[in-house]
């Protein structure tokens, strides 16, 4: 076999954009062993091997750009947060991919999101003007000078029906426990999490500095977020920019209004829940009792703990810019996900991240047990239970 | 005087149970012992207050205690140095081991008080051999970062101190070392170390007298009474000494061998030593033509773990290179710096360094090196087979290659000693592993020959698991490289621990104990030189070369170099060299008074001679943990199977016995026997006994030896079934009742 070139130039390039770690990794394999690309059958599965990725980085050794590959992530953060070496993981494969994104050769299939971000600051394809459209038949507040917090609601809940469906419900739970909250509105764009991690680090400065801009504008201090990952990006992303302000994630103030008493949830039902904890809320975000409090205050819900829980969760595989991969059936994570909470008996899959709910759902139809599962985001039982 | 023997049989911890202690007592009756108790509790102090009544009305002389292991309670049971005592186990070995009540155990129990009684009569006080001119001096040889440690520390402990260095100063490898790696947190930077004040340290402390540009030009006699002659600018000065330090270091691999890595092809191709003389001098260039290092690659493992060259780790040479890449990368962060490594054996804190270097932007590539190639350009390429893509990889284009050569021992410099002439049109014999070689660094005036014995790769030989800075030379303690491979501060802790073994080894050795593994033992080998054949076996087989010779072969023993393992006592054909309380007859005697029930009774008798060391702990562990062994076994405690005697079978074989089981160490080169070659010559000794049997008419399988380590306890009451069934196969032996 002719020999590969090491490539420090290519290294240093890679360390540049951000894979300030890379050289620390000793090649243990641990990352490899623990993701979750090891749990489903097929080519990815074979192919995505994080060490041998990061390895070929760090020699800038040529092959790593391989589509299937690179693009594999989900960013889900198990590989990281058990590294016995402490490699930012997730940085160094953001890097590389901002190697190639940066370079003008993002995926055929993200270029149409990556668009509309530019175009529509949401990567839905959705106008401006209808990042509101969720608020129909609501009266919901806007930010002003006397507002305490700034409700910033995920594109996915602005444009997709059924994510809609968790902005209302996240959005009139706030309103009932008396929380002092406003939303912005169509001059929002997106937080630009998932931009950053598919590479398209330009994009995301276009956004953040939008963002940023426009809150501290508007005199933002405290931020709810709806999803985990405007949180992560908010608290981590946005802070390396400057931002400073307190990001909560709705859990912890719902959390906070059941244990004042200023919302109780009365309605009693009966229903074995399983609680899937999102990436970026659990292991990235370190929020593991919040939503089970919010669960255990429902009267009569029975939590059934799934198997790989809290730091074990398993990955719905949204994250990374995956929600937008085409998975074959059968090589889903979502859907061993679902057979987790049909082993754990559960009647209900509950979570709380967008993406999550999506995955998951499409996951549950896609094994036909829709039926005998349902996906819910928790704010909607919660809702219902008041 | 009429000996007194005072039998003391212990009803408590279940032997009472078991055994009907006092119809034992009939048995003592018969070797008319003078008195004989017994006692519910006799390590309480009622017991052993009696014990003490007895000696002081009774007079009794002669203690036999049958109760638990003599490997417990030694401490309770202890009246004196003057008194013989025989310790049977009725604990551990029967009411533990043995169904109660049974008539099989009984007779266990009546022939081991037997055994007991007929050794306490057979033994005599012990009288510890003390030295004449005893000196408590330390030897130190070879005055590098061991040798200067260890006779900083033996003499800050109190004990003078001779130090001889080879080098016209003191330093050894030091000397031309820039800088050490970390010592302590956040072990990530290099610790600079002041040669010049551990010289001073040296030069200001004064038990410490230093020989520089000297050598060891010969050493004769023994422990405490070491006579050594230092020879030093053509001058001879003698020193007594009590015990030697070995610390002559090691050697660089010779790199000129390692072709296939190029060295020699380009000057800008160096060792790891040479690049430290570089950046000691402050001249780090490129050899070739005196330019700037503007990236370096190194390669580890150059010649080491590989069986062309030295199939060894050499331990340090990995923390060693990471140590040099933090040289450039400390002058230069931007420095292009390749490690090319085998396995990154970075242990214990040297990890954080590791971790250091890898932050540092080091490649790190992990494979065997394949080629090291001149780009063209007057840089080198290196080329390596990544294990971590499975694919060949080349480097870029590097000023300076070094490789990390391993370390040899000095100990493996010279030639064999003894080389047997190959016969005619034969190759010659490789050379043994456990040669011993001229290399000239203590020219012992030893019969066995002039240095330490070595085990494999030359290293002196030491008992791997449990006593690493043991010689086969008693008072001789090898530390630093020269005994293994290691790095400065294990080198600093080897240094203190031989230091502790020097002074421990004078400090036993002057009040006639011995050394270990029978630490404290008094005893020690007498022969009776009379009946003497001069046939050299005990000569040439002590594995301690404890025993010298005059010029007409008569062994001339130097007790303080004894281990007291007794191997020569097993050797010995004349059976002329014994023990106070451990010899051929007595241990013969024993044997002959095992009750053999005649061949109708469907009694088999199987003789088990136990190493003390591993084996008969092994059977008081099968007791313990509650297994059970066969009934027809009757033990005897040896102190190591090299201190049987192949009398002692014959004695078995026609006294009727059915079958004689060998247990004790392992031996080869992963040997565990605490004697070194014990185990190893009482296997070499088994085979011969053919010889034996076929004259007796028997078959050869009635004899057997195993290997059993401490470990094996749940083993042996398989193995001991297995044996007694193969005996039982072969039917009864025919001396029986003869």
């Amino acid at each position: 076999m002719e020999p590969k070139n090491i490539l420090l130039e290519m290294k240093d390039y890679i360390v540049e954009m951000g894979a300030e770690t890379i050289n620390w990794c000793m090649q243990c394999g641990l990352c490899t062993n623990l993701c979750p690309w090891r749990l489903v059958p097929g080519q990815t599965g074979e192919e995505f091997n994080i060490r041998y990725m990061q390895r070929l980085g760090q020699m800038g050794i040529e092959g790593f750009e391989d589509e299937n590959m690179l693009f594999a992530c989900s960013t889900c953060g198990m590989c990281q947060n058990n590294c016995p070496r402490g490699v930012k993981i997730i940085d160094n494969v953001r890097a590389m991919r901002a190697g190639i994104v940066g370079g003008g050769m993002a995926p055929s299939g993200l270029r149409p999101i990556l668009g509309s971000c530019h175009a529509n600051g949401n990567p839905w394809s959705g106008p401006r003007e209808n990042r509101t459209k969720w608020q129909e038949g609501l009266d919901i507040p806007r930010f002003g000078p006397d507002t305490e917090y700034f409700l910033f609601v995920c594109c996915h809940s602005c444009y997709d029906p059924r994510g809609m469906k968790i902005a209302r419900s996240i959005a009139s739970l706030l309103q009932k426990g008396g929380v002092s909250f406003g939303v912005i509105g169509t001059e929002e764009s997106c937080c630009g999490e998932s931009m950053r991690k598919v590479g398209d680090e330009e994009l995301f400065q276009k956004l953040a500095g939008a963002n940023i801009e426009l809150f501290n504008g508007k005199g933002v201090k405290k931020i709810i977020t709806t999803s985990p990952h405007c949180l992560w990006s908010f608290k981590n992303d946005y802070a390396q920019l400057g931002a400073q302000w307190e990001v909560v994630h709705y859990t912890e103030v719902l959390a906070g209004l059941v244990a004042e008493g200023r919302i109780v949830p009365a309605k009693k039902s009966a229903r074995k829940v399983s609680f899937h904890d999102p990436c970026y809320l659990g292991r990235h975000s370190d929020i593991y009792d919040a939503p089970r409090e919010l669960l255990s205050s429902i009267p009569g819900m029975e939590l059934r703990e799934l198997a790989r829980s809290r730091e074990s969760s398993l990955c719905c595989a949204g994250g990374g810019g995956r929600i937008w991969a085409e998975v074959p059936m059968g090589e889903r994570f979502g859907e061993l996900r679902v057979l987790d909470a049909e082993a754990s008996g559960a009647q209900v899959l509950a979570t709380s991240c967008p993406y999550c709910v999506n995955m998951l759902s499409d996951a549950c139809a896609s094994l036909g047990k829709q039926d005998s599962l349902e996906i819910m985001e928790l704010s909607e039982l919660l809702a219902d239970s008041l | 005087m009429e000996k007194k023997i005072g039998v003391y049989i212990c009803s408590g911890c279940g032997i009472g149970g078991s055994l009907d202690v006092e119809a034992l007592s009939a048995v003592a009756g018969e070797h008319k012992a003078a008195v004989c108790r017994t006692d519910p509790f006799l390590c309480g102090g009622e017991g052993v207050g009696r014990i003490k009544a007895d000696i002081e009305t009774e007079g009794i002389d002669r203690i036999v205690i049958a109760a638990c292991s003599p490997r417990v309670m030694a401490d309770v049971f202890d009246f004196g140095p003057r008194m013989v005592l025989e310790r049977v186990n009725f604990r551990e070995q029967l009411a533990w081991c043995q169904p109660a009540g049974e008539e099989d155990t009984r007779m266990m129990a009546e022939d081991a008080l037997r055994m007991g009684l007929v050794k306490v009569g057979d033994s005599e006080p012990l009288e510890p051999f003390i030295a004449e001119d005893i000196s408590k001096k330390i030897l130190v040889v070879g005055g590098g970062l061991t040798g200067m440690t260890a006779a900083l520390e033996a003499a800050r402990a109190g004990y003078e101190t001779v130090l001889v260095e080879k080098g016209e100063k003191l330093g050894g490898y030091l000397k031309d070392v820039y800088r050490l790696p970390p010592s302590g947190p956040p072990y990530e930077n290099l610790d600079d170390f002041d040669l010049e004040a551990m010289r001073a340290a040296i030069s200001n402390e004064p038990g410490v007298k230093v020989y520089t540009g000297a050598m060891v030009s010969s050493v004769s006699g023994a422990p405490c009474m070491f006579d050594v002659e230092v020879s030093q600018n053509g001058a001879t000065c003698g020193e007594r000494v009590g015990a030697i330090i070995l610390a002559t270091g090691s050697v660089p691999y010779d790199a000129s061998r390692l072709t296939k890595l190029s060295y020699g092809t380009s000057p800008d191709i160096v060792t790891a030593l040479e690049l430290e003389v570089m950046f000691k001098e402050g001249a780090v260039k490129k050899p070739s033509n005196g330019q700037p290092v503007g990236s370096a690659a190194f390669v580890l493992c150059a010649g080491s773990r590989d069986p062309e060259h030295l199939a060894y780790c050499s331990s340090a040479c990995c923390v060693e290179s990471l140590k040099q890449a933090r040289y450039f990368k400390e002058a230069n962060p931007q420095t292009p710096v390749y490690i090319f490594y085998k396995d990154m054996r970075s242990t214990g804190n040297y990890e954080l360094l590791y971790k250091q270097l890898q932050k540092d932007g080091v490649i790190f590539v992990r494979g065997n090196v394949t080629g090291i190639d001149d780009d063209g350009s007057g840089g080198l390429v290196v080329t390596c087979d990544d294990v971590l893509t499975r694919s060949p990889v080349i480097s870029e284009s590097v000023d300076l290659v070094v490789l990390a050569t391993g370390m040899v021992p000095t100990s493996a410099l010279g030639e064999p000693f003894k080389v047997a002439a190959p016969q005619q049109g034969a190759e010659p014999a490789p050379i043994a592993s456990d040669a011993i070689l001229v290399s000239n660094l203590l020219n012992l005036k030893y019969r066995q020959g002039p240095e330490l014995p070595g085990l494999e790769y030359g290293f002196p030989d030491s008992h791997f698991i449990c006593f690493p800075y043991e010689s086969r030379r008693t008072g001789i303690y090898p530390a630093g490289t020269v005994r293994a491979p290691m790095d400065y501060q294990q080198a600093g802790t080897d240094a203190m621990g031989a230091a502790l073994k020097a002074i421990q080894c004078v400090e036993m050795v002057s009040v006639g104990q011995a050394v270990h593994p029978r630490a404290g033992d008094r005893s020690y080998p007498e022969f009776f030189m009379q009946r003497c054949t001069q046939c050299k076996r005990c000569t040439e087989e002590c594995p301690f070369g404890a025993i010298n010779e005059d010029e007409k072969a008569n062994p001339l023993p130097n007790p303080t170099r004894c281990r007291r393992c007794g191997v020569c006592m097993g050797a010995c054909p004349e059976r002329i060299i014994s023990f106070k309380n451990f010899s051929v007859g007595m241990i013969g005697n024993m044997i002959k008074n095992i009750n053999v029930p005649d061949e109708y009774d469907e009694k088999p008798r199987i003789l088990v001679l136990a190493c003390e060391n591993d084996a008969y702990p092994a059977l008081d562990m099968a007791g313990i943990s509650g297994l059970s062994f066969n009934p027809w076994v009757r033990i005897i405690p040896v102190r190591c199977l090299g201190s049987v005697n192949l009398v002692w079978i014959a004695d078995a074989l026609s006294k009727g016995i059915d079958g004689i089981l060998l247990l004790g160490c392992k031996h080869g080169n992963d040997y565990q026997c605490h004697f070194i070659k014990g185990s190893e010559l009482a296997n070499t000794r088994m085979t011969k006994i053919q010889e034996t049997l076929d004259r007796l008419a028997l078959e050869s399988d009635r004899v057997k030896m195993e290997q059993v380590a401490i470990t094996d306890f749940n083993l042996v009451p398989k193995m001991l079934d297995e044996f007694a069934e193969k005996i039982n196969s072969l039917g009864p032996n025919p001396y029986k009742g003869f």
